[in-house]
């Protein structure tokens, strides 16, 4: 251990004068939109910080530095992805393959995600989307994070994967009690374990099962990735666990993070809402620009693979960077007016999907369920508002951001 | 106008051929189509081809004005 002034004298041996040095521990949950704010300050004070939480880590705050970044995994590894936690003990598939190993897991997963696969299963995601919104629509009120938000992608994803969506029932409680443990809350870390287990224990059941399969089944991940190979080996039980597992701790609750957001939004925003209403071709636009201005990635982290002077800052090998994803979406440097809600914005390049090449494996995927959701939801609830005595609040950015909760009402039509 | 896709540099995020579909498509892997080789933009598709190009998150499509 060092002593705070040993620290502080090591700091400024490493970090030039021009990159400020801050300490900035963003895993606290915080009163919603409070993250955005922050980040705003941030990119208009510096381009780049040193953040001396943790071991010590790069904030870089500024579009074209973030996007750098991803565009460039030979200097910036995914490796590890949290920047306070340079040696992780997990290691996730394909998220934290570098190139040019990355492309053989990357291929062999994207192409069930890609958009002839969404168009595929878009009937049956209408349908769970009337499902959910007509349980909910003659209670005049619900905790839209908790009632829809979840259940929607996760029914979604269990369609895609080929497993019955009703098994949304385990996976719903799964992702929230993985989520609660992940963002550091040490009373969770056994339910999180117990969470974590439960996931693995069903993907297990399901490889056993296609596993006895004398044919491979159509339209069904698990039994793709069982006749798979990857440089002519098969993948092995481990690697297909640890990819199912990945793809729902991905998937699901980031979903639910943005359409939090984005029904916050059209709660308090009518004239956009009636908008969608009557133009709903403008709901796809929407739905890109609350991925833009509500950003749940607050950051993204990389371990620096090689020395390298970038923009100023001399990163050396082994050291942590934090592209500040949130700070990025709203640069005015690229953006006109990038606080505002531009419900048919032109020009919108955000980074809510990150990019090079880790960008979003999920991304078409995760669109079509926005769009879906907004789209039959507003059809039968088209006026609801927040119901909320105390501010709302949100998820620290240690994790993806969300809305804790969002309690909504409307007016029960007869 | 004329429109390139730079292989090298696209990821697949697919905001360009949702935004000009009149001009742009997609293969089996949800990557644009065509890319890698320069494509006529007619006129009445000028706009949605400058949007797709401005929306690109890589930068990976360039506008050629004649």
């Amino acid at each position: 251990m060092t002593t705070p002034a040993e620290e502080q004298t090591e700091i400024s041996q490493r970090v030039p004068t021009g990159c400020p040095v801050i300490h900035l521990d963003a895993s606290a949950p915080l009163e919603a939109g409070a993250h955005w704010e922050k980040a705003n300050e941030l990119r208009e004070t510096s381009p780049t910080f040193f953040n001396s939480h943790a071991q010590g880590y790069w904030v870089f705050t500024r579009y074209d530095e973030v996007r750098e970044m991803y565009q460039h995994p030979e200097i910036f590894s995914s490796e590890a992805i949290t920047p306070w936690d340079p040696d992780p003990v997990y290691r996730f598939v394909p998220t934290q393959i570098d190139p040019p190993d990355h492309a053989k897991y990357r291929q062999l997963i994207s192409r069930w995600f890609a958009p002839n696969a969404v168009n595929r299963i878009t009937p049956q995601a209408h349908e769970i989307g009337q499902r959910l919104v007509a349980d909910l629509a003659s209670k005049g009120e619900c905790d839209f994070v908790r009632d829809f938000a979840m259940r929607l992608p996760t029914e979604i994803f269990l369609m895609i994967i080929g497993v019955p969506h009703s098994d949304a029932d385990l996976f719903v409680p799964w992702v929230e009690d993985f989520f609660a443990g992940f963002g550091g809350d040490l009373e969770q870390q056994t339910a999180m374990g117990a969470a974590l287990g439960g996931i693995r224990g069903y993907w297990e059941d399901v490889l056993e099962d296609r596993r006895h399969d004398s044919t491979p089944r159509e339209d069904d991940f698990v039994s793709l990735l069982v006749n798979s190979t990857i440089d002519d080996e098969p993948l092995g039980d481990a690697l297909i666990l640890d990819i199912l597992t990945v793809l729902v701790l991905a998937g699901l609750d980031t979903t639910r993070g943005q359409l939090g957001y984005l029904f916050r939004h059209l709660a308090e925003n009518p004239d956009d809402r009636h908008r969608l209403i009557a133009e709903p071709e403008l709901i796809p636009t929407a739905v890109e620009e609350s991925l833009r201005m509500y950003t749940i990635i607050f950051g993204d982290g990389r371990k620096v693979a090689q020395d390298t002077d970038f923009h100023g800052c001399p990163l050396s090998k082994g050291d942590m960077v934090y592209g500040l994803v949130s700070g990025a979406n709203r640069d005015p440097r690229v953006y006109e007016n990038p606080d505002e809600f531009i419900v048919d914005r032109k020009a919108n390049n955000h980074l809510g999907f990150a990019g090079g090449p880790h960008r979003c494996l999920g991304a078409h995927l995760a669109r079509r369920v926005m769009q879906v959701a907004v789209e039959e939801w507003l059809k039968v609830i088209p006026d609801f508002e927040v119901k909320s005595e105390e501010p709302l609040m949100e998820r620290g950015g240690g994790a993806m951001m969300t809305l804790l909760s969002l309690p909504l009402t409307w007016e029960v039509q007869s | 106008m004329k429109l390139t896709v730079d292989v090298s540099i696209c990821r697949g995020h697919g905001r360009c051929y949702s935004l000009a579909e009149g001009l742009l498509t997609y293969d089996e892997d949800g990557y644009v189509t065509p890319r890698g080789e320069v494509i006529d933009v007619p006129a009445d598709q000028a706009d949605f081809a400058r949007n797709a190009a401005d929306s690109c998150p890589e930068g990976a499509i360039d506008i050629l004005e004649d």
